[in-house]
């Protein structure tokens, strides 16, 4: 072996953390603010329809409706999304943005994965195995074609 | 017949990858690191170098201890 790195692909922010505040709107009720890692809006809908929600697109916000609880999605000025999540209190909007954010790693993972089998033999790698592990991990072994000069 | 290098690249199901070059000694593993930023549209957050690299490293250091010597 000679490198070893760790990659993060552009749809994710950083690392899984799922960071919530809770406040009350005028009318009384409790709005959870939860800040995601989440980038990709095609990503984030696939995802949230994974969990079972009904998902609509207005503009530049999308709205998640569960059988309990709902959010609305806002993109900050850093192109990443909010969370404002009602109908639960604040443990329950952090479960529920977990469950999200879990469906949005496995979304970003098969993303990950067509973009590498489809790409990788214009970079001189053939596929050689592709195997998965116990923890759901997928792992592909290339094999170098040609070295880079 | 030698075997080629290869490059084991995991992708786990929090979206994460993690890629280790296997025998591309020395410095050659470097070109590898903006190819797999291309190909999975992300970025390097950590790297390390194993013993690949350093063996390389420490031929590479053998041969110049053996030029330094004065056969005289």
């Amino acid at each position: 072996m000679s490198i070893s790195i760790l990659l993060v692909p552009l749809a994710l922010a950083g690392a899984a953390a799922v960071q919530a505040a809770a406040g009350r709107k005028a009318d009384g009720q409790l709005v959870c603010q939860v800040q995601t890692r989440m980038r990709d809006v095609t990503l984030l809908e696939d995802a949230l329809r994974d969990t079972g929600a009904t998902v609509t697109a207005t503009g530049e916000t999308l709205s998640a409706a569960w059988a309990a609880g709902a959010a609305t999605f806002t993109r900050g000025a850093d192109g990443i999304w909010a969370a404002h999540v009602t109908g639960v209190d604040q443990a329950g909007a952090v479960e529920l943005m977990t469950r999200v954010d879990a469906a949005y790693g496995r979304r970003v993972q098969q993303a990950v994965l067509e973009r590498l089998r489809a790409q990788a033999p214009a970079a001189g790698l053939r596929l050689e195995s592709e195997s998965v592990d116990q923890d759901a991990s997928v792992r592909l072994v290339f094999e170098v074609e040609s070295e880079r000069a | 017949m030698t075997e080629r290098p290869r490059i084991i690249v995991t992708v786990g199901p929090d979206g994460q990858v993690r890629a280790e070059t296997v025998d591309l000694l020395g410095e050659k593993c470097l070109d590898y690191i903006a190819v797999l930023e291309d190909l999975v549209g992300g970025q390097v957050r950590q790297s390390e170098f194993t013993d690949d690299y350093h063996r390389q490293a420490q031929t590479t250091r053998e041969r110049n201890i053996d030029r330094d010597v004065d056969p005289a």
